[in-house]
């Protein structure tokens, strides 16, 4: 099956989807385990909630050719997975227990919600190192602007637990990660995932559409939340 | 094996000569009613090109039913042959080699039709096989490719050729009233037409296969896009129901669903979207409903930016675009989606 990570979907709690990170550095292969991923997720899964969990150094430069140079066409592909992860059709939590670099961090910032313990620390190293922090450069900004973005990225300095939690990094930190899980299923819950998903897609859209643009947006998106089951089912239950 | 399946060869588009921006018609035509005008000034077209007539005494145009007619049909024997002679040239092509015609409008109904007009006026082959569609709308030009591309597996190495031609200016009734204020401001003048063969001989050219149609109709939303005759005005007149996004939005996955089920693809199998440019709020309805992006849509955007709504040739000027863009690569596929009366969803899988 997996040899980079693990995948439990439905095996604790039918809603739910546990993907846990066996490697502390991103290689070939986790790539290629985590399209995978996707691709069950996307095809097959009834869960409503994808708990991704682990933490990562980064991307492992040393599983790739030496002798062959690094071009720019595999950092079109992990970047498409990134975006494949923000975008999937279910809510996605990233439960993570210890420091997440690089690649790691720009997987935690794809999830809908980052949860974390005390100890984790999050940093992009990348331009300390010659070379950019993949499309962290566009989402980490709109996470705690682009002051912060600006000093993290080319100080590469690593940001603690509680000043994520203040900065909006994380939203919620807890020694016991089991127990802040947990606690974030329940705040999530009901999960609809039409309506939470077209959520996510208009939030991760609105920092460059205009207004005019947003409304059309938002209003087709709102006919699609209505028309499904689970609104009519409020409605239904509003009206007596 | 070698591959026979029919292929989309080449594609070629005209506009009439004028190009006008959405302001252009508010000054011609004097429309002062400032709800008219905004239905102008806030549409996400910039410029259309029209075969308008002269503004009349009190700023409407005076145009006949009669008028509009000829309009049609002069504006379609010239821009339809500028389209197909842009299809052929670049496959050294000319009208004597087509063996299928296919013509397609809603704009306007004549007898012969406007494959007898474009035979005569092209000098087309008189063993040459015809159809026309007339009256199916935006959606028609799927509904035209599905038979075109049927007739082309039957006779394979013979060439089928498709032509939209929507004279939508030959359409407008001016009476001031916010009906046909939407159809105005909306509706543009164009032609388009492709090229299609089933031969083993294609199976290096850098042309698409056609791999499968699906249709779906909403019988319950049939009065919502019509072009019927209005006793009031002595015309033809379309009329655009405002629920027409959502009522193709809550629809647009059925198809789609089915026809990539067909093949065994998922949604993130399919790399480019040709969706016809309908007008906005039914372009954002498709994207959140079947969750493709504003890129997907970047070419159905601006074909309506530039050219307004061409009806049944519009996912057509799209199809253009996306190659002149140069990111096709072999192996790709693709989805063309159309929409419009019926009310009706078409939809195409291609791949390179």
């Amino acid at each position: 099956m997996f040899e980079t990570l693990s995948f439990n979907d439905g095996g604790v709690h039918a809603d739910v989807a546990v993907l846990t990170l066996k490697r502390d550095r991103i290689n070939v292969r986790q790539i290629r385990e985590l399209e995978r991923v996707c691709d069950q997720l996307e095809d097959h899964s009834a869960c409503k909630v994808v708990v991704l969990r682990g933490h990562s150094l980064g991307i492992d430069f040393t599983d790739f050719d030496p002798k062959e140079a690094l071009d720019i066409h595999g950092f079109n592909k992990w970047e498409k997975l990134v975006s494949r992860i923000e975008r999937l059709p279910k809510i996605t939590v990233a439960a993570l227990d210890g420091p997440c670099v690089g690649g790691g961090f720009q997987l935690a910032l794809a999830c809908d919600q980052r949860v974390c313990t005390p100890a984790v620390t999050f940093s992009l190293p990348e331009v300390k190192l010659g070379f950019l922090p993949g499309m962290a450069t566009y989402r980490l900004a709109k996470y705690v602007g682009v002051g912060h973005a600006k000093r993290l990225m080319l100080t590469g300095a690593a940001l603690n637990a509680e000043d994520a939690l203040r900065l909006g990094v994380v939203d919620d930190v807890d020694p016991d990660l089991d127990a802040v899980i947990a606690r974030t299923l329940t705040a999530l819950g009901p999960m609809h995932a039409v309506a939470g998903t077209l959520a996510r897609r208009l939030l991760l859209e609105s920092f460059h559409t205009e207004p005019e643009d947003a409304i059309g947006h938002f209003l087709a998106a709102q006919h699609r939340a209505i028309s499904q089951a689970a609104f009519l089912d409020t409605l239904a239950k509003e009206r007596g | 094996m070698l591959d026979s399946r029919p292929r989309i060869l080449s594609v070629g588009t005209a506009n009439p000569p004028e190009r006008y921006r959405q302001e252009d018609l508010l000054e011609r035509y004097r429309v002062a009613d400032p709800r008219l005008r905004s239905l102008f000034t806030s549409s996400h077209i910039r410029t259309r090109h029209l075969y308008l007539a002269p503004a009349g005494p009190d700023g409407a145009p005076v145009e006949s039913q009669g008028e509009l007619l000829a309009k049609h049909r002069r504006g379609a024997m010239e821009i339809g042959p500028q389209a197909v002679e842009k299809c052929l040239a670049p496959l050294g092509l000319t009208v004597k080699d087509i063996d299928y015609l296919c013509c397609i409008t809603t704009t306007g109904f004549l007898t012969p039709g406007l494959s007898a007009l474009l035979m005569r006026e092209m000098g087309f082959r008189e063993d040459c096989s015809r159809v026309d569609i007339v009256g199916m709308g935006c959606n028609a030009g799927l509904n035209g490719l599905n038979p075109v591309s049927s007739w082309a597996l039957a006779n394979p190495g013979k060439y089928a050729l498709m032509v939209s031609m929507e004279i939508c200016s030959a359409a407008y009734v001016f009476d001031n009233s916010m009906r046909t204020a939407i159809v105005n401001s909306l509706f543009g003048d164009g032609a388009a037409a492709v090229l299609v063969r089933a031969s083993e001989k294609d199976e290096r050219a850098f042309a698409p296969k056609i791999l499968g149609f699906n249709s779906h109709i909403i019988p319950e939303a049939v009065g919502a896009m019509r072009y019927d005759w209005d006793d009031t005005v002595g015309k033809f007149s379309f009329f655009l129901d405002r629920d027409i996004p959502y009522v193709v939005g809550a629809n647009a996955e059925r198809p789609l669903a089915r026809l990539l089920a067909t093949h065994g693809l998922r949604r993130r199998h399919i790399a480019h979207w040709l969706v016809h440019s309908g007008g906005k709020k039914v372009v954002d309805a498709i994207k959140y409903n079947i969750g493709i992006s504003e890129w997907d849509v970047r070419h159905t955007h601006s074909v309506l930016r530039d050219y307004g709504n061409l009806s049944s040739g519009s996912f057509l000027f799209s199809y253009e675009r996306l190659l002149a863009e140069g990111r096709v690569r072999r192996g790709d596929y693709g989805v063309m989606m159309t929409m419009g009366p019926g009310s009706t969803i078409e939809t195409a899988l291609i791949r390179w």
